[in-house]
């Protein structure tokens, strides 16, 4: 039982396959479908629009096709499950027409936008208030019942809403509404210098801010053909494992936070707070804003202080890794975490879903070492994959992740390369770049085209974009009591998705 | 199991914080101070031009140029920091947490190289009313206008054991419909306008608001955004600002304890 599966929508076009352009999807070595890695719009020469689709056909190189286009195009989605979001965006952002795409309902843009503005395309001063109709799918049938959860949640967490169908306990549909933290971030970038787009980047989604601050600046460097001097790439790569040893042990608190196990919680809270104030103590930020920029670091770090940190990083990781433990074999937790939310190999795969809850399902992916970059060519480490895909295997994945994160961050704060770390900028003429990330929720990917220094378009596909749309099939089925522990599970950011 | 967690939780030593060690307190949160004997007007100028929020300016009162900052605009990007030659530098202590907005605004006068702007009340001063104010249970909802979550992530900071605003008597409800203190992230999205509104409005009189981080304040680096109406402020009445792009927990108990030191005082 899918969305797309169930009704026709008002938005939903005439076919008509004649004059719709599309593209073929390309094939992995072994002949399966690629992985769709993103799917968006820019502006060419006469402002005609161009679609890029993104794939990962398992090679080190993603591949990138780009379909010139006027009119309607086909819609891939279903095919390849994983554009629909993407087609849907499209079509809100740039007013592209996709013909047979089953559900075509504005996603970005809630009732209060006005039909036919398209702020990617159009001018966007004073745009008029609108009061559109939006449609939630219905599930009907004796003793169903819809429960709406939020926008507003009850806790400190980020505004979306949930529209659940539930038969008693159990939950039979959730449709998702996101995007109320959509801030027009694309947009932003437009007409920004090089060097600026790295604070609009850190304020994507602010739990992640260095893994974005990084993936906007590599594909800057890539854009104009710069390198990164190794030590600004070392210093990088222990920020990056950095993040991810913090928001897993973060992750793994807020699962105990949701099974009321309130010591445990408190307890990885406390280890989560150590590594910011070292942070802290370490380059004056707590959750490494301000520290890279395109070219490198801003600022060099000093050596002895990113040893001090990495001692943290020890005590924390040593502490964690017990805690860990003892949560995992406590037989309440065992039967509230296993079984619970399971998200299949082959849904997961159709969403091209991406990190720890890829991992957690069987596909093995990890950017780090399937698309290398920085300082990850020279150092070891192994990716863990496991495929019963429940909230225990998401929790256990995150665990290992974080001794892996915390060995990289000892290994290389005493063997840092010494030298400068900033290499200047120089940007002419239009230029292109790209770049990817393994941020600690998946894969992060950044577009951007830049025309004399000056931003022209910038898009981010972030992992949580990707990953959201998975969430009602682990869900379904499941209690409704269970949905904040599943979702905690997935550890998906509103504002990385919303933009 | 489950008591080892518990048993090993009550080995940890204590890293509860003391109350008058966050208050003033920035560690991390790279704001930034001026030192008015070192400023020219050359300096001045490069600092406004560095500045991508307008966070510092050049403006003339009275017929002399002086340097205004805005901590409310200010994203602690550094770029200040870098140009400023000395003149501007990383805060070691920053009290302006909980003021009203244009408390936030310091002014320099760049001919006669000092401050024209009243020194915030010093923490001392304030130090001894703490009990009686923290004395009292405050129940706070947090409320995310469409914030990028680093607020969201300084805020759950504050329960975790080295801030403890329990402790305080201070807790965080799940509706507001219990609540006495809004405390409200993010720049207010278009499509967040209506929930801001419908949750402000459900906060039973008497009721606080505390507009938070560089967003909240003044629309931050989303200022002017298609998809962004504005500050906390231009959708709902606001009593005090916590700047900081996302400010501290320190910063973050400071202006909770300011908003209610102002309160109280009325």
């Amino acid at each position: 039982m899918t969305h797309e599966e169930t009704k026709s929508t008002p938005g939903r076009m005439d076919k008509n396959h004649a004059a719709e352009l599309a593209i073929t999807l390309p094939p992995t070595k072994d002949g399966a479908l690629a992985r769709l890695v993103t799917l968006f719009a820019s502006l060419g020469p006469n402002r005609k629009k161009l679609i890029h689709y993104v794939f990962d056909a398992g090679e080190p190189n993603y591949q990138e096709i780009v379909l010139p286009s006027d009119g309607p195009i086909r819609s891939i989605s279903l095919r390849v499950p994983a554009a629909a979001w993407y087609e849907r965006e499209l079509h809100d952002q740039y007013g592209v027409e996709v013909a047979g795409h089953p559900d075509l309902r504005p996603l970005v843009f809630h009732e209060n936008w006005p039909d036919g503005v398209y702020p990617m395309v159009d001018a966007v001063e004073g745009v008029p208030w609108s009061n559109r109709v939006y449609y939630f799918l219905e599930v009907q049938g004796e003793g169903v019942a819809e429960v709406a959860v939020g926008p507003v949640h009850a806790g400190i967490i980020e505004p979306g809403h949930f529209r659940f169908s539930v038969v008693g306990d159990t939950v039979l549909n959730l449709e998702l509404r996101h995007f109320y933290t959509h801030k027009g971030t694309e947009k932003l970038f437009e007409g920004s210098s090089l060097t600026e787009g790295t604070m609009i980047a850190e304020s994507v989604s602010g739990d992640n801010c260095f893994a974005h601050a990084v993936a906007y600046s590599q594909a800057v460097e890539n854009a104009c053909s710069t390198g990164v001097p190794p030590r600004a790439s070392a210093i990088r790569l222990i920020g990056l494992e950095l993040e991810r040893l913090v928001s897993h042990i973060s992750d793994v608190g807020g699962l105990c936070t949701d099974v009321g196990f309130s010591v445990a919680a408190a307890y990885a809270m406390r280890v989560k707070e150590s590594l910011l104030q070292a942070s802290a103590q370490c380059c004056g930020t707590r959750y490494w804003r301000t520290i890279t920029v395109p070219g490198g670091l801003r600022a060099n770090l000093d050596s002895g202080k990113l040893l001090d940190l990495s001692r943290e990083v020890a005590d924390a990781a040593r502490e964690f890794s017990n805690l860990a433990h003892l949560i995992l074999t406590t037989p309440s937790i065992q039967s509230r975490f296993e079984t619970a939310g399971v998200l299949r190999s082959d849904v997961a795969r159709d969403l091209a879903v991406v990190g720890p809850v890829a991992r957690s399902s069987g596909i093995d992916l990890d950017v780090r070492r399937d698309h290398p970059y920085g300082y990850y060519d020279s150092v070891q480490f192994e990716v863990p994959v496991t495929h019963y895909g429940d909230v225990m295997a998401r929790a256990k994945i995150r665990i290992e992740e974080a001794a892996i994160s915390a060995r990289l961050i000892q290994e290389l704060a005493r063997a840092l390369p010494a030298g400068d770390v900033l290499l200047p900028i120089h940007s002419q003429g239009e230029v292109q770049g790209t770049s990817a990330v393994e941020s600690p929720r998946g894969e992060l990917y950044y577009w951007l085209e830049a025309l004399d220094g000056r931003l022209t378009r910038c898009h981010i596909k972030s992992p949580s974009f990707q990953n959201w749309p998975a969430i009602p099939f682990a869900v379904v089925g499941n209690v409704i009591a269970d949905f904040p522990l599943i979702n905690k599970s997935f550890n998906l950011s509103y504002s990385g998705c919303d933009r | 199991m489950i008591f080892d967690v518990i048993e090993r939780s009550l080995r940890q030593p204590n890293c509860l914080i003391p109350v008058e060690a966050l208050l003033g307190n920035c560690d991390g949160s790279r704001m930034p101070d001026v030192l008015s004997e070192r400023l020219t007007l050359a300096i001045g100028q490069r600092v406004a031009e560095a500045c991508p929020t307008g966070a510092f300016s050049i403006e003339e009162r009275e017929g002399r140029p002086c340097l205004r900052l805005s901590y409310g605009e200010c994203i602690a990007c550094g770029r200040c920091v870098d140009v400023g030659e000395g003149a501007v530098v990383t805060a070691k202590q920053f009290t302006r947490c909980g003021l009203m907005k244009e408390e936030l605004v310091r002014r320099w006068d760049l001919d006669g190289h000092a401050e024209i702007t009243p020194v915030p009340s010093n923490p001392d001063v304030v130090r001894g009313q703490i009990h009686s104010l923290f004395g009292k249970a405050l129940n706070i909802r947090e409320l995310d206008a469409g914030s990028c979550n680093g607020c969201e992530a300084e805020i759950s900071a504050l329960t975790n054991p080295y801030y403890d605003l329990e402790r305080f008597g201070i807790h965080f409800v799940a509706s507001p419909k219990h609540a006495d203190m809004l405390l409200v992230t993010g720049p207010v999205t278009r499509n967040m306008v209506g929930a801001v509104r419908a949750t402000y409005e459900a906060v039973p009189a008497p009721r606080l608001v505390v507009a938070v981080g560089a967003c909240g304040c003044s629309g931050g680096i989303f200022a002017g955004s298609h998809a962004v109406v504005g500050a906390v402020d231009a959708v709902i009445p606001v009593d005090g600002y916590v700047p900081g792009c996302p400010p501290t927990p320190a910063m973050l108990v400071t202006g909770i304890l300011e908003v209610l030191r102002r309160r109280v005082a009325k």
